[in-house]
């Protein structure tokens, strides 16, 4: 065979299997046989070498399309539109509890500015001393802290969750259409390993603080009352 | 051998050779061919396949004296790909080894 009857044939068993691109194929046959005829090899030696042009081309695999192709791509568009839904009131759900971790966070600053203070706006802070009323704010501002540091890695992690959906809803139309699949992602979120190390450290000790500081509250309100229900003996929650 | 059993570490044996420089379509045929008894027209199809899937890219290089060449290039999803397929078919090959060694012992 020739090389213009190989290339030839070839172009022809590549057409009969509905093979895409089919100049770009031939074209690299062309330079195979280009070099190898630099080499002083024969049209007729490199053409056995090559093969069979019917072997080769049905080595090439069609590029998926052609038969129910369309309809796979239809099953996962539709698919992924119910998954879509689902998974998107899901996110909904989730910001919407990160909106109410933030609302905490910031009621317990607020507080905590409050007892510190010695304020008590619209006579909202129930009364007390001052000393213990110190001591309960800073139990509150390190629970601000503690709750801020939460929604935060929270928010991180919904991020995380969203993009990590975004890379399953490509790669399931990529994989209809035949296109190249991506490596799926992970669901937790990955802070560089010296924010993670300072947010797990403040985090510790926030928490202790809070605990310290409530119990000592507690303990320092129903001393100075003497009462154990201490709150009955400043006349909280409208009790005389 | 078998082509369908050959092509699967062809594959593997193309990102080899990738992974080391970029190489135009004839380079890789001939360096097969060298190593594997295959006809030379098979890496084309295996080029093809592997591009399709997002694991090798293509970019034309202006040589001095003769029309440009299309090279290969591997990219990063490529080189997870081999690196993954590469130990795994090496543990693979390993075991097999055992398996027919083994076989060969008991006959004698």
């Amino acid at each position: 065979m020739t090389r213009n009857e190989f290339l030839q044939k070839l172009a022809d068993e590549l057409r009969k299997n509905n093979i895409t691109d089919i100049e770009e194929i031939i074209s690299e046959y062309e330079q195979h046989f280009a070099f190898k005829m630099a080499d002083g090899f024969s049209e007729e030696e490199i053409a056995a070498k090559l093969g069979n042009p019917a072997e080769i081309s049905s080595q090439y695999e069609s590029a998926g399309e052609d038969q129910g192709g369309e309809g796979r791509k239809a099953a996962a568009t539709i698919g992924l539109f119910c998954i879509d839904i689902f998974a998107g009131a899901f996110f909904v759900l989730l910001m919407a509890w990160e909106v109410i971790m933030a609302a905490f966070s910031v009621c317990n600053a607020v507080v905590a500015i409050c007892l510190i203070g010695g304020k008590s706006p619209w006579s909202l802070i129930p009364p007390m001393p001052r000393f213990p009323a110190v001591v309960l704010g800073f139990s509150l501002a390190a629970l601000f802290v503690l709750s801020a540091i939460g929604g935060v890695y929270f928010a991180a992690f919904i991020r995380q969750l969203m993009r990590s959906y975004g890379r399953f809803h490509q790669n399931t139309m990529a994989a209809a259409t035949g296109r190249a699949v991506l490596p799926s992602l992970g669901i937790y979120p990955r802070l560089p390993a010296k924010i993670n190390r300072r947010l797990r450290t403040v985090a510790l000790v926030s928490a202790v603080l809070f605990t310290t500081c409530f119990v000592l509250g507690m303990i320092i309100s129903m001393i100075m009352s003497g009462n154990l229900e201490f709150w009955h003996a400043w006349g909280w929650f409208g009790y005389k | 051998m078998n082509i369908q059993y050959k092509k699967g570490v062809l594959e593997l044996c193309v990102l080899s050779l990738l992974k080391k420089h970029d190489c135009y379509g004839y380079e890789i045929s001939e360096f097969l061919s060298k190593h594997i008894d295959i006809a030379d027209g098979t890496v084309y199809p295996i080029l093809r396949k592997l591009r399709s899937e997002g694991l090798l890219t293509t970019y034309m290089q202006e040589e001095s004296g003769g029309p440009p060449r299309k090279y290969y290039s591997l990219t990063s999803l490529g080189r997870e790909s081999y690196e993954k397929e590469r130990a795994e078919y090496l543990d693979f090959a390993k075991r097999v080894e055992i398996l027919l060694e083994g076989d060969n012992h008991d006959t004698k």
